[in-house]
């Protein structure tokens, strides 16, 4: 039997109370990940990718949204079922996780190592003297060159790649069980990327840290995963390994998100047909939940079915899972 | 798939005004309302009351400290035996016009000092907001009466004297404003479309800018009535025209024989200067677009 | 051969950096370094780099949106870094500039038709009562509907916005459109559209784009011609082939490798060029060659001489000492 996962999701639904009722942002997900492993969420702005996020960090925005339903199990434990108390305890220490932006997600008034210090003080019991150490350790880990005089800088006075180091370095200061990294590329230039994602890689292989990876790019997911998940309007449209979902994808949302992306290809021709389009945009939030397939105002393969009854998700060979009613037409 | 048009969304929207939207969010805050109610009544009395009460607020009518409800003078008498409430219908006319004119001059000034100074910045800026400085260091109250006893206690006087030592604020926050708007692509953006300042100044940035300029122009009428009752209260003001700042100065001497000769006329400000707050801070709620996005 | 449409020549642009003390010397940061290149009409020239790399200052000096030091930019043989005042307006109408952020480039009190027709109320050009009919035939080629002319901004979705844009400076038929990071700010789904939108208007209308844009798989797709942007200097220009298939540049070798793909093969052959460490100070950058600090090849001589931007194949330039007259690339 395989062990079992470090996180698994079960039939989540997080509800959201807008002027115009209660809709599900996030409708029957669920999913999982093993130690070591990288899952990657795909979907444009407003699929609830980061509420995915902040649901497990047990960070839904209070008090207009609520899980409703479905558990959160973190090495056994439902954190949707344990008290504010605990949850406190969890965040930062077991679960974390770094953000898009790391100019406004640091502290601007406290040192690089003040912040990673911080968190070990509260979540190891570590002394002053420890904690500062260990954070200058830290440092040296996520590769910042002299990490001594480093740990004493303030947050403006880094790079932006720096500073993403330095959210690394206190995310995975108490080696976290899992870690979510949302966007967290997204603001840096492409050789800093690729720094990040190399030294993302290298800590995932020493700590055994499962990565929860949010992104929009798909060369990323390609990179950096080993199974992805793609979210439309609050839902799990496709989940299966990157390899078999990016080559043969099994919902059109997937396809058309692939396609309509000008990559670069191993060798240029002078050929440059238009990109595939994905018309229209993400339905709006009050539509959500409706009984039906909410991609359909935006699929070329849509029929009356579809705008009818919501699919269920369908299995296509091992572990490759789509929820569409014309998943054997799409590629 | 490769069709470029954006299908039709659902619900279509209606084209609405954010002068709609606003009006909205104005109306959900009671607060406000209520002090709008208020102020609407104050306003009306200020017209009409002097005419439909007819009785002139100069004349002795009665005997002097005449208390409240007797003999039929609602409010009393002051000490010259004159009808206090034709005196305070008479003096909302007078406040309101002092509190309104000083405040648009006041906006005017502002405006055009701080909406220079913030679009074009360098050493246009650094002058004006020397003076503005200066301005805002002067102590008022001596600076205004200054102004008072150089150039007579008339009405216009103490209008001018009002509105120069209380446009720095505006000043301010319309220079916070330009500095802001002016670095956001939509200006850049009309500059590309080959806008010169001018149009740029009063077309885009201005309208922009404007609603933290109208919030603080409305609490400035307040302050302004304040300051006006003060400046009576001290005796700096046109004896022959009864306000209410000046009902109180007058009847100062005999607070403690008869309270209401003071009491009322201080009534009569504080619930026009709290009207004009809500009033004002309902503004400040509907005009803010982040709130509204909600 | 026809002359060029635009010509830039020597353009350099500097900032003061403010702090300076008293009684000293004013420090400057100079963004864009003696930058000289020409765009014929008809094409697209596109410029990538990093932040920091002077490409968006380039295209603001060119719009005359920024103040810029010396040099000599002419469209058409006028000399725009001459004009002043109203010929400065009235000369706006031939070259227009689309924004990134479709949020805030439209001012939010403005209907839609007016935002559209601002060039043509602010230079003068077309009578009033045919505005009506250029606006519904903008709204038309940019694939808005006739209903959508009378909302406001924040009515519309990003990617509809960024349409308002693009019809407001196609409004006074420019030769030349200057896209800065235009699809940057959109989600995957809605750039796509937005760049097949960009790409068909050139073809029906004869445009010529400057598009400006960190990202090499949006470059590759849209532009006929690429310029490299390091530091405020061009390091490599070429044709899109030239310089995807074949590149000189160690900078461009590893920006290139740098892209996440999803594209196994492409995965499989590129060899991950990793530059480490971080950019010079740009307020006094190094004698020699701005990337050898960085560079995984340099010489001595690389961190004391510049190297000279050199046709090292035809169409091809280089600024590497490192790049023979074989033209193969040192890395």
């Amino acid at each position: 039997m395989p062990p079992d996962p470090i996180l698994e999701v079960k039939g989540l639904r997080v509800e959201l109370s807008t002027r115009s009722g209660t809709v599900p942002v996030l409708d029957d997900l669920s999913f999982s990940i093993d130690a070591g492993e990288t899952l990657a969420f795909v979907g444009e702005s407003g699929c609830g990718k980061s509420m995915t996020a902040l649901a497990v960090m047990g960070l839904v925005p209070h008090p207009i949204g609520r899980i409703a339903s479905g558990s959160i199990r973190l090495a056994g434990e439902d954190l949707t079922r344990v008290p504010e108390k605990r949850m406190r305890a969890v965040r930062g220490n077991d679960v974390s996780m770094i953000f898009q932006e790391p100019m406004t997600a640091l502290n601007p008034v406290y040192t690089a190592g003040e912040q990673i210090a911080e968190s070990l003080r509260r979540h190891q019991d570590m002394g002053r003297r420890a904690a500062w150490e260990h954070a200058i350790e830290m440092l040296a880990a996520v590769g910042i060159p002299d990490p001594r005089g480093r740990a004493s800088a303030y947050p403006h006075q880094m790079s932006g790649g720096q500073r993403q180091r330095v959210m690394i370095a206190m995310a995975l200061a108490c080696r976290p069980k899992v870690l979510i990294a949302d966007e967290p590329t997204t603001a840096l230039d492409v050789t800093v990327q690729a720094q990040i994602f190399e030294l993302l890689k290298d800590l995932r292989r020493e700590t055994g840290t499962a990565l929860i990876l949010i992104t929009h790019d798909m060369g990323v997911v390609a990179e950096m995963a080993e199974r992805m998940i793609v979210m439309y309007a609050g839902r799990k449209v496709e989940d299966g390994m990157v390899t078999d979902v990016i080559a043969e994808p099994k919902h059109p949302y997937t396809r058309g998100l692939i396609s309509c992306v000008p990559h670069l290809a191993e060798v240029l021709t002078e050929e440059r047909p238009d990109l595939t389009e994905v018309p229209g945009v993400v339905p709006p939030l009050t539509q959500f939940g409706r009984d039906m397939c909410l991609f359909s105002s935006r699929c070329p393969l849509a029929d009356d079915k579809c705008w009818e009854e919501r699919p269920p998700e369908r299995r296509f060979g091992a572990g490759h899972v789509a929820a569409c009613w014309h998943a054997e037409e799409v590629s | 798939m490769t069709d470029f048009a954006t299908p039709v969304p659902p619900e279509i929207e209606q084209p609405r005004a954010p002068l709609a939207e606003t009006t909205e969010m104005f109306l959900h805050n009671h607060a406000a309302v209520a002090g709008l109610i208020v102020l609407v009544l104050v306003v009306l009395a200020a017209i009409f009351g002097p005419s439909l009460y007819g009785v002139d607020p100069y004349e002795m009518v009665w005997a002097p400290f005449t208390p409240p409800g007797s003999e039929g003078y609602l409010l009393g008498t002051d000490y010259l035996g004159r009808d206090l409430l034709a005196g305070i219908l008479a003096g909302a006319r007078v406040s309101l016009t002092i509190g309104m004119a000083a405040a648009i001059m006041s906006v005017f000034i502002g405006i055009t000092i701080g909406a220079v100074a913030g679009f074009f910045r360098g050493w246009v800026e650094e002058v004006l907001m020397r003076v503005t400085e200066f301005f805002q260091v002067l102590p008022t109250l001596l600076f205004s009466m200054v102004i008072v006893s150089l150039f007579g206690a008339s009405l216009p006087v103490i209008t001018v004297a009002i509105g120069l030592v209380s446009w720095t604020a505006v000043a301010r926050i319309t220079r916070a404003e330009f500095m802001r708007i002016r670095e956001l692509e939509y200006v850049m953006a009309a500059r590309a479309s080959g806008a010169g300042n001018f149009k740029l100044i009063f077309r885009v940035v201005l309208p922009n800018a404007l609603p933290p300029i109208i919030v603080q122009a409305a609490l400035m009428v307040g302050t302004a009535i304040l300051f006006e009752a003060g400046l009576s209260f001290l005796g700096l003001t046109d004896p022959n025209v009864v306000s209410w700042g000046q009902i109180i100065g007058s009847n100062r001497p005999y607070i403690l024989d008869a309270n209401y000769t003071v009491t009322l006329p201080g009534l009569a400000i504080f619930v026009t200067v709290l009207a004009i707050s809500l009033v004002g801070d309902g503004l400040n709620d509907a005009l803010n677009p982040r709130l509204r996005a909600r | 051969m026809t002359p060029p449409l635009l010509s830039v020549k020597d353009l350099t642009v500097r900032f003061k950096v403010r702090g300076a003390a008293p009684f000293r010397e004013a420090a400057y940061l100079t963004a864009v370094d003696g930058v000289t290149f020409d765009v014929a009409r008809g094409e697209s020239l596109g410029i990538v780099g990093e932040s920091g790399s002077g490409k968006s200052t380039t295209a603001l000096a060119i719009a005359r949106l920024i103040t810029h030091h010396s040099g000599e930019v002419r469209l058409d043989g006028e000399d725009l870094l001459a004009l002043k005042g109203g010929d400065l307006r009235r000369a706006r109408r031939k070259f227009q500039f689309i924004f990134q952020d479709p949020y805030s480039s439209l001012n939010p009190r403005r209907r839609a038709a007016e935002i559209v027709t601002e060039p043509l109320a602010s230079i003068g050009l077309v009578p009033k009562g045919d505005r009506r009919k250029l606006v519904d035939d903008l709204f038309e080629a940019v694939g808005l509907r006739p209903e959508q002319q009378n909302l406001f901004p924040h009515q519309f979705s990003g990617g509809q916005r960024q349409r308002i844009g693009i019809a407001r400076a196609l409004a006074p038929n420019p030769a030349l459109v200057i896209c800065d990071e235009a699809v940057s700010a959109l989600d995957v789904a809605v750039q796509a559209q937005i760049l097949n939108l960009l790409r068909r208007l050139q073809r029906e209308r004869g445009l010529t784009y400057l598009f400006i844009s960190h990202d090499l798989g949006v470059v590759q797709h849209m532009c006929d011609r690429i310029a490299v942007m390091y530091m405020g200097k061009i390091v490599e220009f070429a044709d899109r082939l030239s310089l995807f298939n074949s590149p000189l540049h160690p900078y461009t070798c590893a920006l290139l490798s740098a892209v996440p793909s999803v594209d196994p093969d492409r995965r499989a052959r590129t060899k991950r060029i990793l530059i480490t460490g971080e950019p010079p100070s740009p307020t006094s950058p190094p004698p020699g060659c701005r990337f050898a600090s960085r560079c995984p090849v340099a010489e001595p001589r690389c961190k004391t001489e510049p190297p000279p931007l050199r046709e090292v194949r035809e169409g091809h330039r280089v600024a590497c000492h490192l790049v023979g007259d074989d033209a193969r690339a040192p890395v």
